[in-house]
């Protein structure tokens, strides 16, 4: 394998980067002092795949939630199970499905070499029978429930149907009981198959081990295949106008809570990562603690210290999101909309800018802390086709020309308010 | 290995040196015992983290902090056993990573130091606007509890199983105790902490230790200190058996069972209880994951939890509140196979092993919260002096560790039935 090397010089590190034959990507970062490693194995395959492209070209719709149902079946096999595996390793293992990916991981400080091949084989062997599948639909009924009762995540996925009339970001992670009562052991089987082939991967590690000796186990342990290409995704494409301004859920809370989002109409189904950290930079400097507004909210008693904004975007989608708690959840949408537009005809604080830049520099160089994170955040990366550290250097490279730029992307005729009350 | 020196009477500093990280972090332990000015205390300490008389307003605080990077500052209340403790902590770059040449940590150290010798304060006052804003936020955090059930239920059985300890009180004080809080309180409540609290200045980094505790023993120079250590009583039997029930309007049902688990103090015989626990219900090995979950899809989550520093063991599930009589009876059948030693030998040693990884850790935080957590034990362990402790527990010892649970209360959150809500 021919191994690139990058380094950025300020954070003194270094990712070794190379593609395996078969059309696996691998990224490594070793980090001297530690005794972990932490690796993941990331499928682009995600929530908002509910459709497959078909031999003849056209794209077939799957049921809702297939990508996390097959997080949860791959851990199961004929014999011992991917947990039972890992515990003879001491490794600590997980996975988790976003919109966008399936990503399986561990941690370990121990036989790090054997966990990876651990890690590596349990992905490419699945093994499920309708036995196990309606057992794991009794396991994430269950997980479905408890998030329908968490407010956090309810607000969340409320704006996102108010915005989005047809892509599935609106659909839940896990899909409904509905959706996942629909998916077998064939299915399954099948979506796999177009899913989980080693040009749609990437292989993460970060840690206490040699670039080489992962090289050299990928090279043992990865399956070659002909046929293996990056699995298509269909590009929804959404108007700027949302499905409606207003929603709102009953819930067993003590205060309400608001969500209020800006979506943005994309003629190309991605962001630039330049536009997405200066998207949000803005934000930081409008609604972050430092700023005035956030004080002048908590003066009248509008929200409490959990008020925050992000900026939410992916393949096909990209909105702001502001909220928090509030007992007027309308007069502190109407603030926030206020001040956009304000910031829009003013201009936006070069000091605050300047502030929240600093603040991102340093969130970004923080991440490389955490083996963790820099192993997911490398990941993420090459999704979205970046080399690493390209975070740091799109940050430190910004202008208030761009930011401003964004800023004026944010419209208020595109925006929808969430809201979650107490129930009576 | 860690640094352990007395700076003043009961005041002190542990630090550990390195420079593997991109961050540093210091935090401030006060350890108070759970009285009659708890609430006071509580707000003391977000009170104290809201500005200080260098950075007299919330808004001036937080660019600070902005500017040093994205320093990032927590206050935290807990109750690890029967002592309240407030903590400040401060996370911050490292400076070798700054833009230009700057000591951030020696800024930190001292703008930390400040906020708790220097607070934003005349004349016994700390603002009546400030005490307001942050009773409303306390009053809404503690209301807030409610949103997430599953830690609500699990607080509910606590109260419940302690209530005639104080281990059973809210670690905030109570709502109405909050809002009777007067100025001349706070004030009183910021003295009586310190002359009187447990102090612990935590520090992992590459930051000079010995200006760090320059700078607070200068401080604490001028104050005349008599600590009282706030003791613990440790129940060993669960005395009558209770359940209690509360219907909310939910999808899911939590059942929570609380469990004294024989311990004479925080540290008697802690290495067996800690395996017997995690094979219980803490490892993807445990008897709760693979029977409760796995075998019988019963929950997405049964776990148990060992809160060593007040003897408890709590079980936990979210599950359907018609099923609580079989869960319940299969968690105590789990319990009895895990007397009797119906475990396999090599689950035993999967636990062990990932105990281990447990405590090896990754990051600044893993580091320093584990220290600043014995801020009430004479002695300071190292996690590698428990892995030993951990290493060397054997069967017998978690059968016996087993035997000595002893059920005390189990709290049920069910599911209100359809209509119920309309005749309630």
């Amino acid at each position: 394998m021919k191994v690139k090397q990058i380094t950025n010089e300020k954070l003194g590190e270094t990712v070794y980067c190379a593609r395996h034959e078969s059309g696996l990507e691998i990224r490594v970062m070793p980090k001297e002092g530690y005794s972990s490693a932490y690796a993941v194995f990331g499928v682009k395959y995600g929530s908002i795949d509910t459709a497959v492209k078909s031999d003849n070209g056209e794209f077939e719709t799957i049921p809702e939630g297939t990508a996390h149902f097959l997080e949860h079946k791959l851990f199961e096999s004929e014999d011992l199970n991917a947990f039972e595996r890992f515990a003879k390793t001491g490794a600590s293992a997980n996975a988790y499905t976003s919109f966008e990916k399936t990503a399986y991981l561990f941690k370990g400080s121990e036989n790090i070499g054997e966990s990876l091949e651990i890690l590596l084989d349990f992905v490419q062997n699945p093994y499920f029978t309708q036995q196990t599948v309606e057992k794991e639909q009794g396991i994430i009924g269950q997980e479905i429930r408890m998030y329908q009762d968490l407010p956090d995540w309810q607000v969340m996925f409320n704006l996102l149907r108010a915005l989005y009339a047809n892509h599935p970001v609106r659909i839940d992670i896990a899909g409904t009981q509905e959706s996942i009562a629909k998916i077998d052991a064939d299915l399954l089987y099948r979506l796999y198959k177009n899913f989980y082939n080693p040009a749609n991967m990437v292989l993460c590690v970060a840690g206490a081990i040699e670039p080489q000796e992962v090289f050299d186990i990928v090279d043992r342990c990865i399956k070659k295949s002909e046929t293996a290409k990056p699995a298509e995704r269909k590009f929804e494409k959404e108007s700027a106008k949302p499905v409606q301004s207003y929603i709102e859920e009953k819930l067993s809370v003590a205060q309400k809570q608001f969500l209020l989002g800006f979506k943005e109409e994309l003629s190309e189904p991605l962001l630039s990562l330049e536009d997405e950290i200066a998207s949000e930079i803005v934000l930081e400097a409008l609604f972050g603690k430092s700023s005035p507004l956030f004080k002048r909210l908590l003066d009248e008693e509008l929200i409490d210290m959990g008020f925050g904004s992000e900026m939410f975007n992916g393949f096909g989608f990209s909105c702001v999101m502001v909220g928090g708690t509030s007992c007027d959840p309308e007069k502190t949408a109407d603030i926030i909309k206020s001040e956009i537009k304000k910031a829009q005809a003013e201009g936006i604080d070069p000091a605050a800018f300047e502030r929240a830049k600093r603040k991102f520099y340093g969130r970004y160089v923080m991440c490389y802390n955490d083996i963790d994170d820099i192993a997911n955040m490398m990941m993420n990366l090459y999704f979205n086709d970046y080399e690493p550290f390209a975070e740091l250097e799109a940050c430190k490279n910004l202008t208030l020309e761009k930011a401003a730029e964004r800023l004026a992307a944010i419209k208020e005729e595109s925006c929808a308010l969430s809201v979650i009350s107490p129930v009576s | 290995m860690p640094h352990v020196r007395m700076i003043a009477e009961q005041v002190r500093l542990v630090s550990v040196k390195t420079d593997r990280f991109k961050t540093g972090r210091i935090s401030v332990s006060m350890a108070l015992p759970m009285d009659e000015k708890m609430a006071a205390n509580s707000l003391l300490i977000y009170l104290l983290k809201r500005s200080c008389r260098e950075y007299p307003d919330f808004t001036l605080l937080n660019g600070k902090l902005d500017e040093l990077y994205g320093a990032s500052l927590s206050a935290t209340v807990s109750k690890p056993g029967e002592a309240q403790v407030l903590t400040l902590s401060l996370n911050c770059l490292d400076d070798r990573f700054a833009l230009t040449e700057e000591s951030i940590a020696g800024e930190c150290a001292q703008l930390l130091a400040s906020m708790i010798f220097s607070p934003n304060c005349k004349n016994g006052s700390f603002g009546a606007d400030n005490l307001a804003a942050e009773k409303r936020l306390l009053i809404q955090r503690i209301e807030e509890e409610l949103n997430d059930k599953r830690a609500y239920a699990f607080d509910r059985c606590i109260s419940y199983m302690c209530e005639n300890e104080a281990f059973g009180k809210p670690k905030y004080g109570t709502v109405e105790e909050i809002e009777k809080v007067k100025m001349a309180d706070v004030y009183a409540a910021w003295k009586n902490a310190l002359s009187t609290a447990i102090f612990q200045i935590t520090v992992v980094g590459s930051a000079d230790a010995d200006e760090i505790a320059e700078i607070f023993a200068k401080q604490f120079e001028k104050i005349e200190r008599s600590p009282v250590k706030p003791v613990t009583v440790f129940r060993q039997r669960g005395g009558h058996f209770n359940r209690y029930e509360e219907k909310f309007p939910v999808n899911q049902g939590k059942l929570v069972i609380g469990f004294r688990a024989g311990m004479q103090n925080s540290r008697d015989n802690l290495a067996a209880i800690t395996v017997m626990n995690d094979i219980f219900g803490m490892g993807t090995y445990s008897k709760l994951f693979t029977n409760v979950r796995e075998k019988l899809s019963l929950a997405y989550y049964c776990w148990s939890k060992l809160i060593a520093r007040k003897g408890l063991v709590l079980v936990e599930g979210g599950i359907d509140t018609d099923k609580e009589k079989k869960v319940s009876a299969e968690i105590l059948s789990q319990l009895s196979d895990l007397r009797s030693g119906k475990t396999d030998p090599e689950v035993l040693e999967c636990s062990k092993r990932s105990l281990k990884e447990r405590l090896t850790f990754t990051t600044p935080e893993g580091i320093c919260s584990w220290y600043a957590s014995q801020v009430l034990e004479d002695e300071i362990l190292t996690p590698e002096s428990r892995m030993e402790e951990i290493g060397k527990v054997t069967m017998e010892q978690v059968c016996e560790a087993a035997k000595k649970l002893s059920i005390d209360t189990i709290f049920m959150l069910s599911a209100e039935e359809e209509g119920e809500a309309d005749e309630g």
